[in-house]
């Protein structure tokens, strides 16, 4: 077989954005794949089942559905405009301005994900860095709450573990300690060794409040059995590092939530003795990108209403309490939520008018009163993107599409209501 | 004709604590065909401490009926190779675990990592992904 001239390609599997993938392309299509891990593949050789335009479940031309959903949300007291961590930069821009074309609510996967944690490093509330200030310096790691084997696969072979940094020329083997503090044996935390620390669901606060007795050379106390010596000793790695980063997944953002502004004291603390930075672990490619052009429009990161008087920002705006009780219609770009959200939460979705922009059939599109087709994010469609640490990424398109960008889409309905 | 006692029994139910996680293999089966058959395999799946399965009469690959508040599903139970906090099952994110998420929030955070959960053994099978939606 005649092997094709690989084009590299900036992965959009995950908010890694890979930039070192190459891929091979004959009459249009993906021939072959490489470095890219078997999410970056899948998200590449595209999905099985493409969307298809319908209006009331039965195929019509995209123009008629884009009619079709343009009057449901001119007609809507509050329509909410959902979804958008699977687009480009420029799509989100786009679907902002239709939100205030609107007065519509406006919100992201980041409501019920990362978006507390990213609000605090963009206000300057917890310091942090870029993949690659980790990859050339980083000398101790922790994945709390995290597993990126398993949601970021390359995460520690390109930037956090394995490789030779400049300041860590000797890697893994001696320059680097990977630690992780979860409630189960992750992959990630197998990697991790004796530095895994296993603590009770629930447990990180009293954790890290016991990390703080430790680095303030206090004896620290826990209400769950744990071995006090080993938090002592982890403290003290945690007090010699010379750049530290704090990984932080979900497993800790849940956990603490509640009471957040404890990071902000941890990372305080530490930094008194250590030099440490917290990157968020955010899924979706371009989930970060929302935050940050939501708050270049408006000065919030998401859970955003375009009032009379200006946008506002709350919890009643978030995609769950506007599912709860308050959407009479949505649109949703780039997004799954009856796979995603609480059933108790997505099944308000067959109820209110519906508006699916994918390119994918999924869930949602089953009960969908619109679904507009689109091309793929980063694969037919280029744009930018911002990558898990902040950093913003351009992305180009590998194949040629025959549709509309999700980004066309959303102009098109604004044309529409405008 | 001999009477069957057993199918009059209710199987026992167990008090669990349902924990989420993301899966590499389950997440690029789920792009790929949320539909097929290797997701649901994947998604379906709770897993479990081994010496807490034998406690509760649970088999390996046994299917388990999970039961809480907000909903109620049938998936495939599997032993973890490693011993786990006692109380606690693992389930990837999927919309089969979503089925049992609380709708309460402050926040506007769904609690997905920490789902209140009776699971007892079932003689029916796994919840299909068309069933989810009408559910």
């Amino acid at each position: 077989m005649e092997m094709t001239e690989p084009i590299t390609w900036t992965c959009t599997g995950c908010a890694l954005l890979c930039e070192d993938i190459q891929v091979h392309i004959k009459d249009n299509k993906v021939e072959k794949v490489e470095h890219a891990c078997l999410k970056g593949k899948a998200r590449v050789y595209g999905c099985k089942h493409t969307a298809i335009s319908t209006v009331d479940q039965a195929e019509v031309d995209i123009n008629s559905a884009i009619s079709q959903a343009a009057e449901i949300l001119e007609k809507a007291k509050n329509p909410l405009l959902y979804g958008w961590s699977n687009s480009t930069s420029e799509a989100q821009v786009a679907g902002i301005e239709l939100a205030q074309t609107l007065g519509a609510c406006i919100d992201s996967t980041s409501s019920f994900c990362q978006g507390i944690t990213i609000n605090e490093i963009m206000n300057g509330s917890i310091p942090s860095c870029t993949l690659e200030e980790v990859r050339e310096k980083a000398d101790v790691v922790i994945y709390w709450g995290a597993d990126p084997m398993s949601s970021h696969p390359r995460h520690l072979s390109k930037y956090s573990y394995f490789p030779r940094g400049e300041l860590r020329q000797r890697g893994y083997e001696e320059d680097r300690t990977a630690i992780c503090i979860d409630v189960t044996q992750s992959r990630t935390a197998k990697i991790c060794k004796a530095m895994f620390f296993s603590i009770p669901p629930g447990g990180d606060a009293e954790f890290m409040r016991a990390l703080m007795d430790g680095l303030a050379g206090r004896v620290p106390k826990l209400s769950y059995d744990f071995d006090v010596k080993r938090i002592l000793e982890l403290a003290a790695v945690l007090k010699k590092a010379e750049f530290g980063v704090i990984f932080a997944g979900l497993g800790l953002v849940y956990s603490i939530k509640e009471e957040f502004d404890l990071i902000l004291e941890f990372m305080s603390t530490l930094n008194r003795f250590s030099n440490f930075s917290l990157i968020p672990m955010a899924g979706h490619f371009n989930m970060r990108g929302f935050n940050h052009n939501l708050h270049e429009k408006t000065g919030f990161i998401h859970r955003v209403r375009f009032t009379k008087n200006g946008p506002v920002s709350g919890v009643e705006y978030s995609v769950v309490e506007q599912l709860k009780h308050g959407a009479d219609a949505v649109l949703v770009v780039g997004s799954d939520p009856l796979a995603s959200l609480p059933l108790s939460i997505a099944r308000r979705l067959k109820d209110i008018p519906l508006i699916l922009v994918d390119p994918c059939a999924n869930l949602t599109t089953r009960v969908a009163d619109v679904t507009i087709p689109c091309g793929a994010s980063g694969i037919e469609v280029g744009g930018t993107a911002v990558r898990l640490d902040g950093k913003k990424m351009d992305i180009s398109p590998i194949v040629q599409g025959d549709g509309l960008s999700d980004e066309m889409v959303v102009r098109r309905i604004m044309e529409e209501v405008s | 004709m001999a009477l069957d006692v057993g199918k009059f029994i209710k199987a026992p139910e167990y008090d669990i604590k349902i924990i989420t996680h993301r899966d590499v293999f389950q997440a690029s089966a789920c792009e790929e065909d949320r539909f097929g058959d290797e997701c649901q395999e994947m998604s379906a799946l709770i897993v479990l401490d081994a010496a807490e399965m034998k406690r509760m009469g649970i088999q390996d690959r046994a299917n388990v009926r999970l039961t809480s508040n907000w909903g109620s599903v049938v998936v495939r139970a599997r032993a973890s190779p490693r011993e786990e906090q006692k109380g606690m099952g693992f389930m990837v994110n999927s919309p089969w675990v979503n089925t049992l998420v609380s709708d309460e929030t402050t926040d506007g955070i769904p609690a997905f990592k920490d789902i209140e959960a009776k699971i007892t053994i079932s003689k029916n099978g796994i919840t299909g992904i068309q069933e989810l939606l009408l559910l």
